[in-house]
């Protein structure tokens, strides 16, 4: 398979709706695995998301899903699994009735969108009782598995998920974001958006950041992390003499801050030149005057990739 | 770096034709409508009149029932006037039944937020207004030509003389009026229904459609003293429509006739107008205002 077939591409593609701004000049390519889109509200997320499955057409530019166009309707939308953020379900429809509906749409024959819908249903651990009961009378979680359900059951390859953590408890948010890994370990291509950053982080391949319509940084987390080189990376050392440890790296001119940890077991230390910060740490490790349990970055992640490009406010920093 | 397994399989069964489809969400808005007591109660009501024209079909073929029945009464002439007739009621009764269905085909998606889910399919928005349209068209071929074509039937079963050959244009007639009338009101039924949330509202507004226009059209009509205020009156043009079809007498006085032409080109501007309405409002996202 071709890299072109086997990625979500964006080409230099706006959005507009009349005089408002949907995205602006976004150029992305997404590969297989989980990529979480991370954004403010009226970011352009969710119109980034209709654009990859077909419901609305760029202004500008081109999208193109695997290869595929959303003029070819057929293979495009047998393709692509869209979960939306709204509560939105066709009026009377029992869950099961939903899914089974949804998959004749797809042009299964009715024996196999049966076989499908089961299957799904089991996927996301819907009950049977539940399934056959009125969507009207479902809690907000049951419609998110419904919803997702809906999603996957004619196993597209490449799921697109509208904040599908909203409204679920622990439980079945730890449920979900498994299944998203497992889906996502496959092969396929599964875009989230979501607010409930540290969850996301967990699973998440790589992020595409987007304010105000603008694409701001895509790549693994890591990677953009160490792009972000304005903002000194924080680092959490465990040792068993922090004070000492905080002493000799804050004499040096690139450490910028020093903070011992809550339990006094470690000490979290911010640098603005990460290669020589661990030059320093594995001389002072060597010497012997301290001893290193475990280093590892405090805020390589995707919570503080947003504070430090998006800020709290949603403007770009 | 994630290693990915690529061992996910995508679905590689047979599809059905992409034409078929459509018929998924006929097949559920025909429950939603059915599913109502109103519309089974407006259904039995619409085919009343049929039972009396069936009794008339019999009693004017059957001399010793009509004796006994309406003793020297007034002759019965089962023809192109009677037919028309027939239509004519069950066309109305047409009208009252899309104001009772057609207000919650497309509004309850709108309002559900459906549109998107739906529109997700491999399903255009041609696909997902014809699947509604054929419910509605459906429903009200219950109650038109359906019933007014098992009265010819019966007729040409009851005549005493060779009937059928001679009024085959009859049949045709009846077919070919309804669906005129039943393609015009389901695109103002499923305009309405996209365009109006509240359904008694919208139910208002179908009537509305039909009765305003004409009156505007009166009005026009005696102020400048012209026939063509007469093509804004639907229930005029639809009668003049509907009686050259069947080769009925004429009903309206000569000067006041209009052409065959200019009601078609009304009845398509105003199925024009219909798909524009259409056209802005079944969008698979939100309408976004700036």
């Amino acid at each position: 398979m071709n890299a072109v077939n086997d990625t979500i591409r964006f080409e230099n593609v706006s959005k507009f709706y009349g005089e408002v701004l949907g995205v602006n000049r976004i150029s992305l390519t997404i590969s297989p695995g989980i990529t979480t889109l991370v954004g403010p509200n009226g970011s352009g997320k969710t119109t980034l998301m209709n654009l990859m499955t077909g419901l609305v057409q760029p202004s500008r530019g081109t999208v193109s899903v695997l290869g595929l166009s959303p003029s070819n309707a057929t293979q495009f939308f047998c393709n692509v699994g869209y979960c939306a953020q709204f509560d939105s379900f066709p009026r009377g429809l029992s869950g099961f009735q939903f899914v089974l509906d949804s998959l004749m749409l797809f042009g299964m024959s009715e024996e196999d969108a049966y076989h499908l819908t089961e299957e799904s249903l089991e996927r996301v651990q819907l009950s049977d009782e539940a399934a056959h009961r009125n969507i009207a009378g479902y809690s907000k979680g049951m419609r998110q598995k419904i919803r997702l359900a809906q999603a996957i059951a004619h196993h597209p390859r490449v799921l697109v998920l509208d904040e599908p953590l909203n409204g679920l408890d622990p439980m079945a948010r730890a449920e979900s974001m498994a299944l998203f890994q497992e889906l996502g370990r496959q092969g396929m291509h599964v875009v989230i958006s979501s607010h409930i950053l540290d969850e996301v982080d967990r699973i998440s391949d790589r992020v595409v950041l987007i304010t105000g319509g603008y694409l701001i940084a895509q790549g693994n987390i890591h990677d953009v992390r160490q792009e972000v080189r304005d903002k000194p990376m924080q680092v959490l050392i465990r040792c068993d003499s922090p004070e000492l440890l905080a002493s000799k790296m804050f004499a040096v001119n690139h450490c910028v801050e020093a903070r011992i940890h809550a339990d006094g077991g470690g000490v979290f230390l911010r640098t603005g030149d990460i290669d020589e910060f661990y030059r320093l740490l594995n001389e002072i490790a060597v010497e012997g005057l301290v001893k290193i349990e475990a280093v590892a970055p405090a805020d390589d992640n995707a919570n503080a990739i947003y504070q430090y490009l998006i800020g709290t406010d949603g403007s770009i920093s | 770096m994630s290693v990915f397994e690529h061992d996910y399989r995508p679905y590689d069964g047979r599809l059905t034709p992409l034409g078929t489809r459509p018929l998924v969400l006929t097949r559920y808005a025909m429950a939603e409508a059915w599913a109502s007591k109103i519309t089974i109660g407006l259904f039995i009501f619409a085919l009343l009149p049929c039972v009396v024209a069936l009794v008339m079909i019999y009693l004017a073929n059957n001399p010793l029932a009509r004796a006994l029945v309406m003793r020297g009464g007034p002759s019965l002439s089962i023809d192109a006037g009677f037919f028309l007739h027939a239509l004519e009621t069950q066309c109305w009764f047409g009208l009252v039944l899309t104001s009772w269905i057609a207000p919650r085909l497309v509004s309850f998606d709108l309002g559900d937020n459906a549109l998107p889910i739906l529109l997700s399919h491999p399903i255009s928005r041609f696909g997902y207004l014809l699947g509604k349209s054929v419910a509605l068209a459906l429903s009200l071929s219950y109650v038109t030509w359906i019933p007014c074509l098992v009265l010819f039937v019966y007729q040409c079963y009851s005549s005493p003389q060779p009937w059928t050959l001679s009024h085959l244009s009859l049949a045709v007639g009846i077919f070919g009026g309804s669906w005129v009338w039943i393609v015009l009101l389901s695109m103002v039924g499923l305009a309405v229904s996209a365009w109006v949330k509240w359904r008694v509202i919208a139910t208002g507004a179908i009537f509305a459609m039909v009765f305003v226009p004409a009156g505007v059209g009166g009005i026009a009509s005696a102020i400048l003293r012209t026939k063509w205020g007469l093509l804004l009156n639907l229930p005029v043009v639809m009668s003049e429509i509907w009686q050259r079809m069947l080769g009925a007498p004429a009903v309206m006085p000569e000067r006041l006739q209009l052409p065959s032409f200019a009601m078609a080109v009304v009845l398509a501007a105003a199925c024009l107008l219909c798909v524009a309405v259409l056209n802005v409002r079944i969008r698979a996202r939100e309408v976004v205002r700036g």
